[in-house]
């Protein structure tokens, strides 16, 4: 029987966790070693089947973790034995301590941004395009297409900018991505002291008043998985 | 085990705050489908992975080539006559992809590498 293994932390607690299930329905527990504790809870098959059931549960469970302290999580469909998670805990504990460190106190917030489609003129091809041989019509309307492109980037940098400048006295840290090819032009995470998340929260409506041409979708509170890296897999203990 | 001071409790549940919510949920779908299933080891998937991998290439580089030659002949070092064949070459390489990816079945979001910070190759 392997483990499913949900979060580690050095602050979360039984009581914390009385009554939540997990994967499966089986209740989650506290697995310590090294002067961390993890949550797991077990589970039989591998590979993890990807169920809306099965995410629901370890949201679930890392969400009740979260409630009273930060834990670092793990990817969904992390299993592994006892014997590999005390020995990646212990060979790790100095590590995990100082991500631990780094994300006390905080969570996770989300913040994607999606542009108002709006039907733009498309770029008027230069006087001689129709008269152009085709080898430079070709090139011509690459560069048409380059300009447009790099427009994009530019305006979707700008709106990373520009929610960077308006969010950073609340995130103490930020993760974002920008994609101008895409829908949703920047994603991005921030981590968050709790005791300020009323006030983060109030900045974001303000805002979403403020841009009205633009799309917002915010969620959280989250834990951390911007901000972690509580990869068991890459230690080999799957 | 560490002593550390109690963290503020929060509620449970995530919340989510959006106007928007069919067209968030549309993308999110829409990348969440795109993305590849468990390997398949047979024969036929395995050949069809390789074309793929070999056409992100050639696909990376060509586009590549294109951005070079539209930034010479904006720069001016080019010819009339060495913009007309450079154009030609690329509009035939262009054509030839296109033929390739046919052959194998694959579409422009197939070969849509994600080049991380610089972002998709498509």
């Amino acid at each position: 029987m392997s483990l499913y293994v949900y979060c580690l932390g050095d602050g979360l607690t039984e009581a914390a966790l009385a009554g939540v299930r997990g994967l499966n329905d089986e209740p989650a527990r506290l697995f310590g070693h090294a002067g961390l504790v993890a949550v797991v809870s077990p589970f039989g098959e591998a590979p993890v089947p990807v169920t809306r059931a099965h995410l629901l549960a370890h949201n679930r469970v890392n969400a009740q973790a979260l409630a009273s302290a930060t834990p670092l999580p793990f990817r969904f469909g992390t299993l592994t034995t006892e014997e590999r998670l005390a020995s990646y805990m212990g060979a790790r504990a100095a590590g995990l301590r100082a991500a631990l460190a780094r994300v006390r106190d905080c969570v996770e917030m989300s913040v994607k941004l999606m542009r108002e489609t709006t039907a733009e003129a498309p770029a008027a091809p230069p006087a001689d395009a129709g008269t152009a041989p085709a080898g430079t019509a070709f090139l011509l309307a690459k560069r048409r297409e380059l300009l447009g492109e790099e427009r994009e980037r530019r305006r979707a940098e700008e709106l990373a900018a520009w929610l960077e400048r308006r969010t950073s006295d609340l995130a103490r840290e930020s993760e974002v991505r920008v994609r101008p090819s895409e829908s949703i032009v920047v994603r991005a995470a921030h981590l968050v002291v709790r005791a300020r998340l009323a006030d983060y929260r109030e900045r974001l409506r303000a805002l979403r008043a403020e841009r009205p041409d633009l799309r917002f979708l915010n969620s959280g509170p989250w834990p951390p998985y911007s901000f972690a890296d509580a990869d068991v897999t890459a230690s080999g203990c799957e | 085990m560490a002593q550390h001071s109690p963290e503020a409790p929060i509620p449970v549940e995530p919340e989510i705050e959006t106007a928007h919510a069919a067209e968030f949920a549309g993308e999110l779908r829409r990348v969440a489908d795109a993305l590849p299933e468990r390997i398949n080891v047979d024969a036929r998937s395995v050949e069809q992975g390789l074309a793929k991998l070999v056409l992100t290439l050639i696909e990376l580089v060509r586009r590549l080539l294109e951005k070079q030659a539209v930034r010479r002949m904006e720069g001016g070092g080019l010819t009339p006559k060495q913009v007309e064949e450079l154009g030609l070459a690329l509009m035939k390489l262009e054509e030839k992809m296109r033929e390739l990816k046919g052959q194998f079945g694959l579409e422009d979001e197939d070969l849509n590498l994600d080049l991380g910070p610089i972002g998709k190759l498509i």
